[in-house]
């Protein structure tokens, strides 16, 4: 297992002195126990072994919510309390079914591209990672909608102004998570080659300041958009 | 014409279209702005379709920018030298 990580903190920085970077956009392959698996799974794993434990350090701290919130507890309030209201704003009363899943999903996205930050390469690098995320959206989508209008008037109002439109209607459907794949991927993966570009150019000063950006700011918007989109796909589908 | 330049005319082509993402972006910029000043009360809702507006118009940035950097980085080790 620590073989593996110092693998992947190797992996993260291949930059040779002097010449261009080693820019490699395919997943790295480590053998682990016989098995060769991307490098992104292992991260992936990593990141939800560190989020359950954090959850459960979370829940470890506060026995019992107080009614009076303060200090730790108002502080994960505020966030979870601004996930509801945004979903209030965009999905309506689906707000209490989808509001803890997308929380769910922006986390992962944050902490799974903010561990760049610690050398390793970031799972959101990869593409399989994103589709799977991308996925997980998509039948969240489906299932919302399903709970609310049953198939029948699902595909009905799929087909809404006439039977023509039901196949670009589908088509449109399944390329959203595609299409969110993408972006996410593309974002992580060029800010990464961008900064490894700087690094590689002028390595001093530069990086420092351009690194809050490409490394943070960027990460941070990427989640919103993430979390914003997942909830687009879902007022689309259901009011 | 060597073959790796043909890639790097290629790459710079697909780059291209940022040029439709920037004008796209700029005017609904313009827009969202023009509407504001005309109705200030309507921001929240403004900002928030403007920003549904821009992630969409960002994605074809995107887009182009993953086809040049797939043209770049894949292309010239798929073909046999």
């Amino acid at each position: 297992m620590f073989y593996a990580l110092g693998f992947l903190a190797q992996a993260g920085h291949e930059a040779k002195p002097g010449g261009l970077p080693e820019i490699d956009i395919m997943p790295h392959r480590i053998h682990l126990g016989g098995m060769e698996i991307g490098s992104s799974v292992l991260v992936g794993w990593l990141v939800t072994a560190l989020l359950v434990l954090l959850l459960l350090c979370l829940r470890g701290r506060i026995r019992r919510f107080a009614d009076k919130p303060k200090g730790l507890q108002n502080f994960l309030e505020m966030i979870v309390e601004s996930v509801y209201n945004f979903a209030r704003g965009k999905v309506g009363h689906n707000a209490d079914f989808v509001a803890p899943m997308v929380l769910t999903l922006m986390g992962y996205v944050a902490v799974a591209t903010l561990v760049e930050l610690f050398g390793l390469p970031p799972a959101t690098e990869d593409l399989s990672c994103t589709l799977a995320l991308g996925l997980t959206t998509f039948v969240l989508v489906n299932v919302t909608a399903l709970r609310q209008f049953g198939l029948k008037t699902r595909i009905r109002r799929l087909a809404s102004p006439n039977a023509m439109v039901l196949p670009i209607r589908i088509l449109t459907d399944c390329v959203a998570p595609i299409s969110m794949a993408l972006r996410l991927f593309a974002n992580v993966l060029v800010g990464g080659i961008i900064m490894k570009l700087i690094y590689a150019v002028m390595p001093y000063v530069l990086p420092a300041v351009l690194s809050v950006y490409f490394n943070l700011i960027h990460v941070a918007i990427q989640t919103f958009v993430f979390g914003m989109l997942t909830l687009n796909y879902i007022s689309e589908a259901t009011e | 014409m060597s073959v790796l330049g043909m890639i790097a005319i290629a790459a710079a082509i697909a780059a291209l279209t940022g040029v439709g993402a920037a004008l796209g972006m700029s005017h609904a910029t313009a827009k969202a702005v023009e509407s504001i000043a005309r109705q200030p009360e309507a921001s929240g809702k403004v900002n928030s379709s403007l920003m549904f507006g821009l992630i969409m118009m960002e994605t074809t940035a995107i887009y182009g920018l993953f086809v040049a950097i797939l043209l770049i980085f894949v292309l010239p080790g798929s073909i046999a030298p």
